[in-house]
């Protein structure tokens, strides 16, 4: 209060204040210590491989952390996923319409977001509780979708290849570098949401409904309207995951997906969104994905006797737990 | 249909207002009325119904039966925005600011100020920071900027923040939930000071307390509820401060 405002101070302020400060500080010793003491691992092959494998992961959570923030959970998203693909594939696949495709694998997903928000608002039971519902019921439409039957092709259409191919205007740049399309949707859909999180009345709101509900109400924010919109985001996001999964494998389960509800949870909190709303952003969000991708690469590079490759999640808890600390320490600083 | 008033209407006049909840009478027929230019204090006991009351004048609420006349003209109050809209604005006591969220954006919130070409629009930080800044000068509030985070300034500073908010947003009757309750003598002080230079640029204040030792010198009259009913208006100067509190614990019947 009061202090003497320097430039120096104010860098760093800005640094310490920001979400990102704890994701960002965490990832530079983790690439600093693996870079060290794993080999191969300061590889452009492994390098890219990290990136890849968090792409997917990556774009899930941009919608849960928006979600998060404002205070709600969507536990459905790794459902949508598997609908997203599905839908998809049957446009694709079976009719040949990349239009149809996209506009199945998007809007399907986006409506069942708004029915977890109807029943949400509608009911005033927990998020957390009507979204484990729908986890369970969507996947159980994704039964009946499917009939159980996976969908498969050898095709490569241009549709695929713009979603999710491979890119090889950078990668013929760069030895050894094998990026995907996909990241560049992911990058574009970080900064789109950023954008509209910390720039727009909107993103004001989104805050402001998950820090203090009632507040944000007297304030003459629709509390109710935001969240709704969320959950729409959330379940679009996850459609648009699905059409990324499926342009990259071209192939989608019925099991396909599951299990990325958590994980986006995870890459949100360690990128230094807060569990009970209110706080976050979405490059931090960005920033925890590619830090539990790049614990799995190292932990399997490392080759450790008694952490088996197929054991990396006992790390991953770790991160969880330690980056949740220090992202609480720098809060309380900042 | 508008009532008949002799002179200047009342900012707020609200007559015959009931309201139950299922089988608990909460408001029993309450005349309330806030005068142009006026400090109003709305004295009671916990569970006397002056939350109820305000909530209903605030939109939070639907009486369940009464009218409202703001500014001389009836009016039915449907929701917060729409009692923002006619100007009413309202600090409560522990939900008026966002304290994960800077000055600025708390300030600005649901009203944000926004540029844009076309569909594409942002907001105007640059703008928000000034007026917050000038609003924060003009309270007596030092901080070190206006994007600093709520959760950082002290009580006192909050409740000042949320007043200079309305003041800026031309409200013409602001309401305030127990501002002082949870505040130090000398941070009291310093919101009563400012309710006396809201009253000076012409706003009409409505302060609900419990603690009529808060109030007493700023406030023009007292309205006083127990159990839900009104046990009278009395202007400043006609009850002593001991008066008013033994009516307002009903140790004294009027």
């Amino acid at each position: 209060m009061g202090a003497p405002r320097t430039k120096e101070k104010n860098l760093w302020d800005l640094f310490i204040t920001s979400p990102v400060a704890g994701p960002l500080a965490t990832m530079i010793v983790i690439w600093v210590v693996f870079s060290l003491f794993v080999p191969h691992f300061a590889s452009m092959r492994s390098v890219s491989g990290i990136i890849n494998a968090a792409t997917l992961t990556g774009m899930v959570t941009i919608g849960v952390t928006m979600l998060m923030i404002s205070g709600e959970f969507d536990l459905s998203v790794g459902s949508l996923v598997a609908i997203g693909a599905y839908g998809f594939a049957f446009g694709t696949v079976f009719w040949h319409s990349p239009l149809l495709g996209i506009v199945l694998g998007l809007f399907i997903p986006a409506i069942l977001g708004a029915i977890n928000g109807l029943i949400f608002v509608g009911t005033g039971i927990p998020s957390f509780i009507v979204t484990l519902g729908t986890l369970y019921i969507y996947r159980g439409a994704v039964w009946l979708l499917s009939g159980g039957q996976l969908i498969q092709t050898l095709e490569r259409p241009l549709v695929y290849q713009i979603f999710n191919g491979r890119l090889d205007v950078v990668n013929n740049l760069i030895p050894g570098a094998n990026f995907r399309t996909s990241l560049l949707w992911l990058l574009g859909m970080t900064a789109l949401f950023q954008y509209i999180l910390t720039r727009t009345a909107y993103g004001n709101h989104v805050f402001a409904v998950g820090g203090n509900p009632l507040g944000a109400l007297a304030q003459g924010v629709n509390v109710r309207r935001v969240k709704v919109i969320n959950f729409i985001i959330s379940g679009t996001l996850a459609g648009l995951t699905g059409i990324l999964l499926f342009s990259q494998y071209r192939s989608v389960r019925v099991a396909t997906g599951a299990g990325m509800e958590l994980s986006a949870i995870a890459a949100a909190v360690v990128g230094g969104t807060l569990l009970t709303g209110g706080a976050g952003s979405i490059w931090g969000a960005l920033l925890g994905a590619l830090l539990i991708s790049t614990l799995r690469t190292g932990v399997i590079l490392m080759n450790i006797p008694f952490i088996p490759a197929d054991n990396f999640e006992a790390v991953v808890g770790v991160t969880i737990i330690g980056a949740v600390i220090l992202n609480n320490w720098l809060r309380s600083r900042g | 249909m508008d009532l008949k008033w002799n002179g200047e209407p009342p900012v707020v006049h609200m007559e015959g207002i009931t309201k139950r909840f299922g089988s608990i009478l909460a408001l029993d027929n309450v005349d309330f009325t806030v005068e142009r230019n006026q400090v109003m204090a709305l004295l009671g006991d916990n569970g006397a119904g002056k939350s109820t009351l305000i909530k209903i004048l605030t939109g939070v609420h639907k009486p369940t039966s009464g009218r409202i006349f703001f500014e001389g003209k009836e009016v039915n109050i449907e929701s917060p925005k729409q009692a923002r809209d006619l100007g009413i604005e309202t600090v409560y006591q522990d939900l008026a600011l966002v304290d994960l969220m800077s000055i600025t954006r708390n300030f600005f919130l649901g009203r944000e100020l926004v540029k844009h070409i076309g569909p594409l629009h942002w907001l105007d930080m640059h703008r928000m920071d000034a007026a917050t800044r000038e609003v924060l000068t003009d309270i007596g509030i030092t901080v070190r900027s206006p994007r600093e985070r709520v959760g950082k300034l002290s009580g006192g500073e909050r409740q000042s923040v949320a007043i200079g908010r309305a003041m800026y947003f031309g409200a013409k009757l602001l309401i305030l939930d127990e501002p002082t309750s949870a505040l130090s003598v000398a941070e009291t002080r310093r919101v009563l000071d400012h309710i006396l230079e809201v009253k000076e640029k012409g706003l009409s204040v409505i302060f609900i307390t419990h603690n009529v030792y808060h109030v007493y010198e700023v406030a023009d009259a007292y309205t006083i509820l127990r159990h839900g009913k009104k046990v009278g208006t009395y202007q400043r100067g006609e009850l002593g401060v001991n008066d008013i509190a033994a009516l307002i614990t009903g140790e004294r019947e009027k």
